[in-house]
């Protein structure tokens, strides 16, 4: 393992020997953001040393966040995967068959016109979707649902599933149509329909491609603050298996309290603790999404 | 290879150009105020009209009080706005500060209940029952008195202002833990709508924020009845009364002082009537 490695690394410095200068500039400026992404670590682990130090294990298992007293992540770290999960399972089988739809039936230039607008909406930054979300989907859930509030999780997970859908259908569109012509013209010509084409021989070519785009929808998802914010409730509890509830997400806590605890001792470094949280478990998700690309595309 | 380093001293021009777009420092002198979103109201009417008199900028942000303290503290703000005083734990931290508090008007604490709930026959309940609702002990109204329907408890974010003086006179306890609640949340703005859309909630709300989608519903202590009017709270008798305040760290100098006193003044009580609170030189009867 350690020898590949050092393989792989000499393999990748192998074009360095004979850099002109331009060449340095550009390595400069890679340089600049390997400073950024190592930064970034460094300052949220040391961030979060005190509250370890202080809660210890008890930080990622607590279940109540008192100021002041005691900070137990659980109940952030539940509503963030809820939510996550929630708006996952909610925009796949939306997205699927709208970026089936546009890929394989539209004529191109249509496809070209829905694609501009895909693209347009996946631009639309959270706030905006936040207050849509605040002053239609919260009444509406509750309305519809008759519950007793419309701020939950499943709120929020709503939300986010309409915030990342454009995303995920341009990206999943994209993937679809990738897949070179030839593989349907020979589907056709073995006689099977269109539907049977897009469905087993498009899909089963295109999910690495489709696997990448809900992960990039699931980032997004995962770090939204605003829009989840307004309407999750933010109350601190482990919601358990109801999500017609109200709940908190990691960055809605974040939000909530960055500006109150700025620079003050445990509760600053208790806010670090979760940023550093959200930044693993998006990490993970990004390892775990690789290992699942590379295996299907083999 | 001219080419090349044609590319590269292009770079290296852009990079000194862009270094001449970094932002200059502001001249002018500049009021930095931040805080309570109970105070904005009057900070921000107040800071329009003092900068149509005079040459200094004021910038007012939100964002409670807890954060105008620390802010003024840490040096980010000239100014907090607290809608509470400052807690014992902070005058233990903040110390060295020297915090000084600057009173500029006063304003009431109603416990508020949607409309429905008290056209339904809720229109006073006492402290205990209040209580009960926060701690998850009562959770349908028709305990108190309304209709077959669950509460929708509504709190704010632990810092918050109004919260401190609603649990300080209902606990005895500011910072009091309550687990009925349903819904936390953070400015006087957020707290309102999120009452407006709902039918059976409560909640707490400065007297200044009621609109017709919720009702203030009198307080029931000790066999008296206190109604949630101005008029009450004029005459000294309704519970849940709190200055509202400026923030400085140490003794206010210059241009800070010059809006401090314009607030404190003639003009400045005008406003604070306008945004729907008393002024501070007002006739009451603090007990």
């Amino acid at each position: 393992m350690k020898v590949t490695i050092e393989n792989d690394f000499r393999r990748g410095l192998s074009g360095t020997r004979n850099l002109d200068p331009v060449g340095w500039v550009f390595a400069a400026m890679n340089l600049i953001f390997f400073i950024c992404a190592v930064g970034l670590g460094v300052f949220l682990v040391v961030g979060s040393v005190p509250v370890v130090r202080s809660e210890g294990l008890g930080f990622w298992l607590g279940e109540n966040w008192w100021v002041g007293e005691t900070f137990g992540a659980l109940p952030m770290i539940c509503g963030s995967l809820i939510v996550t999960g929630l708006a996952v399972i909610l925009v796949l089988p939306v997205a699927l068959s709208g970026a089936l739809f546009t890929s394989e039936y539209l004529v191109p230039s249509f496809r070209r016109r829905v694609k501009g607008v895909m693209e347009l909406l996946a631009g639309v930054p959270g706030i905006i979707y936040g207050l849509l979300g605040v002053s239609f989907l919260t009444v509406g859930i509750k309305d519809v649902l008759n519950l007793l509030d419309g701020n939950t999780l499943f709120t929020a997970g709503c939300l986010l599933a309409i915030m990342i859908l454009p995303t995920v259908l341009t990206l999943t569109e994209d993937a679809l149509h990738s897949v070179p012509s030839e593989f349907r013209e020979a589907a056709e010509g073995l006689g099977l329909t269109k539907l049977q084409t897009a469905w087993r021989v498009v899909l089963p070519q295109s999910l690495p491609g489709i696997a990448g785009a809900v992960l990039l929808g699931v980032g997004r998802a995962m770090g939204e603050t605003i829009a989840v914010m307004l309407v999750i409730g933010s109350l601190d509890r482990v919601p358990g298996f109801n999500f017609f509830v109200s709940g908190q997400t990691i960055p809605s806590k974040l939000g909530r309290e960055a500006a109150e605890a700025l620079g003050s001792g445990v509760h600053w470094s208790a806010l670090m603790g979760l940023g550093l949280t959200l930044f693993l478990m998006v990490a993970i998700l990004t390892f775990c999404g690789n290992i699942f690309i590379r295996r299907s595309s083999r | 290879m001219s080419r090349h380093e044609g590319i590269w001293i292009g770079l290296v021009f852009f990079l000194i150009a862009g270094w001449g777009f970094v932002p200059e420092t502001v001249a002018g002198s500049r009021v930095q105020i931040v805080g309570s979103t109970t105070v904005l109201p009057v900070a921000s009417r107040s800071a329009q009209k003092f900068m149509e008199l005079s040459k200094i900028r004021i910038l007012v942000n939100a964002g409670g009080s807890g954060l105008g303290i620390h802010s003024v503290v840490q040096g980010r703000a000239d100014i907090g706005m607290a809608s509470r005083g400052i807690s014992l734990d902070e005058k233990k931290r903040f110390e060295k500060s020297r915090l000084k508090i600057h009173p500029i008007g006063l304003d009431a604490v109603a416990c508020v209940v949607s409309t429905e709930i008290y056209q339904a026959g809720v229109r006073h309940l006492t402290p205990r029952q209040i209580a009960a609702i926060y701690m998850g002990k009562i959770q349908n109204w028709k305990e108190v008195g309304g209709p077959d329907r669950q509460i929708v408890v509504i709190d704010k974010e632990r810092h918050r202002g109004t919260r401190h003086v609603f649990m300080q006179y209902i606990f005895g306890n500011a910072s009091q833990r309550t687990p009925g609640t349903l819904l936390v949340t953070g400015s006087n703005n957020e707290e309102q709508a999120k009452i407006a859309q709902s039918d059976s909630a409560i909640g707490m709300l400065s007297f200044a924020w009621i609109n017709e989608d919720m009702k203030a519903v009198s307080l029931r202590d000790k066999g008296k009845e206190f109604l949630p009017t101005w008029e009450t709270v004029r005459q000294g008798r309704y519970p849940i009364v709190r200055k509202l305040n400026f923030i400085t760290a140490g003794e206010p100098e210059g241009e800070v002082k010059a809006f401090i006193d314009f607030v404190k003044g003639p003009q400045g009580q005008k406003i604070v009537e306008e945004s729907g609170y008393i002024p501070i030189a007002g006739k009451i009867s603090q007990q």
